[in-house]
């Protein structure tokens, strides 16, 4: 049974700024997790993977990760 | 009209009392461009995850810390592009990010770090009584 994160924790929108969310979707290489492993629907995924990109443009995430 | 958010990094080297100044201006460009200021938070001191530089003149700046605020805004869409190049021009602003976003903020550094403390606090609460267990 798969889990959307962002429904049982009513997050109707994801935002770039809320890193605390947004690691939890990153590998240890700090790449984003892909569907099959993070379990979020399509139409979250799209907008996680949207407001990962931007988090890591404005330095909150990084690019990579050893 | 649209709900914008402008998010902004001001170099480290802008000592406290001088940010204040820095949003005015920012702010003032965005009221010069047709926005109308919705909601806002003021910048907050952040370690960065890589290394970011920013050229003034001749003087290179590497920092690896900044200011983080924003402000969200409503504009029209064709106003943006404008803004955006006025904030751009800010010695001030290392980095900047213009989005659609909803109207309703949900989502404020204040909140994400008392968020945190309440998390941290509940830890070094629970901890004593483990360690008094561990005695008896």
């Amino acid at each position: 049974m798969k889990k959307n994160y962002f429904k049982e924790n009513k997050i109707e929108y994801i935002d770039y700024k809320d890193v605390g969310t947004l690691k939890k979707f990153l590998t240890p290489h700090a790449r984003i997790q892909s569907k099959k492993r993070s379990g979020v629907p399509s139409v979250n995924q799209r907008e996680l993977a949207v407001a990962i990109k931007r988090a890591r443009y404005m330095g909150l995430l990084p690019y990579v990760s050893r | 009209m649209q709900v914008y958010e402008l998010g902004y990094l001001i170099l480290p080297s802008i000592p406290e009392d001088g940010l204040s100044g820095v949003v005015e201006k920012i702010k003032g460009i965005i009221g010069k461009g047709g926005g109308q200021e919705l909601d806002s938070e003021s910048p907050v001191r952040q370690d960065l995850a890589y290394t970011m530089g920013k050229t003034i003149g001749a003087s290179r700046y590497v920092v690896n810390d900044a200011y983080i605020g924003w402000v969200k805004f409503e504009a029209e869409p064709d106003a943006t592009a404008a803004i955006k190049e006025g904030v751009e021009k800010v010695d001030e602003v290392l980095r900047l990010l213009i989005i659609k976003a909803p109207r309703k903020t949900s989502f404020t550094f204040a909140q994400a770090r008392q968020k945190v403390e309440a998390k941290n606090e509940t830890v070094t609460e629970g901890a004593p009584e483990e360690a008094a267990a561990v005695i008896e």
